[in-house]
């Protein structure tokens, strides 16, 4: 037995786990976060979108705006004047041409939607869309 | 070269320590699981035309609906149902590109304008705009 056991002792000295392949894993992963990563403000208000059949899925890398049931316009976390919204606009789709979404909800005023969807225009947004429910 | 097998034998496998590395990769992978916001947006382009334009292009076979301060909506004068909209739209039809537009009173929701523009692309609309009267 003793002698058995010297021989082991000396064939792996330190018996150590292979890392490598949990490296690998972890890698894979991160690269995968790192692609997959979109930073994009959502907007902090709770929307009733309007639900539409005819929709399609929008691109994940946009500016989104929302329009509050009172009429208010929510950029990230804070409420922005309507002169804010073509600064913001421009600010930001300026550097890729990023497409504009508009969450409006249900109830808001038409009128501003649609000062909002000019001033977006205005900006220089190409592609300006509504966010409806999702199914 | 008695030597070279002492030291050969004292590390016999030399290994790079790899668990700071580890750590690090860890720390990276949580800070973007941590920062991964998955943006799944449905929705619809809308169109609006210009304004310099709106005056002229007023065609006599276009389809032209109207959302009043009230929320109601109305067809060559009439009010209609919000299910009329597809028969409307299809019938109206006379080609693929025959304008369907929405005029939308500024003080009506915002949802209406949604409904009817739905109902018209379903009805296989293709030019469709809105325009915003006060």
């Amino acid at each position: 037995m003793a002698y058995r056991r010297s021989i082991y002792a000396k064939e792996d000295e330190k018996a150590e786990i292979n890392l490598s392949p949990m490296i690998d894993c972890i890698f894979i992963l991160l690269i995968f976060f790192i692609v997959t990563t979109v930073f994009v403000e959502k907007p902090d208000a709770t929307i009733e979108k309007p639900f539409a059949l005819t929709d399609s899925n929008l691109e994940k890398n946009s500016l989104i705006l929302a329009i509050t049931e009172d009429n208010k316009i929510i950029y990230g976390s804070r409420e922005i004047s309507l002169a804010g919204v073509s600064l913001h606009v421009r600010q930001n789709i300026l550097k890729n041409e990023m497409p504009v979404i508009i969450q409006a909800d249900v109830n808001a005023n038409h009128n501003v939607f649609s000062k909002v969807w000019s001033e977006c225009k205005r900006a220089g947004a190409k592609k300006i869309s509504i966010s409806t429910l999702k199914d | 070269m008695p030597r070279r097998s002492l030291l050969d034998e004292s590390e016999n496998e030399l290994e790079i320590n790899l668990s700071p590395m580890i750590d690090c990769i860890f720390i990276l992978l949580i800070f973007f699981i941590v920062t991964t916001v998955f943006v799944e947006e449905a929705g619809i382009q809308l169109n609006k035309p210009d304004s310099t334009v709106l005056s002229s292009d007023q065609e006599s076979d276009d389809v032209s609906f109207t959302i009043t301060a009230n929320n109601k909506l109305l067809y060559k004068g009439q009010e209609i149902a919000l299910s009329q909209v597809k028969e409307i739209v299809r019938n109206g039809l006379s080609g693929k590109d025959t304008p369907v537009s929405i005029k939308t009173s500024g003080k009506s929701r915002h949802g209406l304008l949604v409904e009817v523009w739905d109902r018209a692309k379903q009805a296989g609309a293709i030019k469709l705009s809105f325009n915003s009267v006060n």
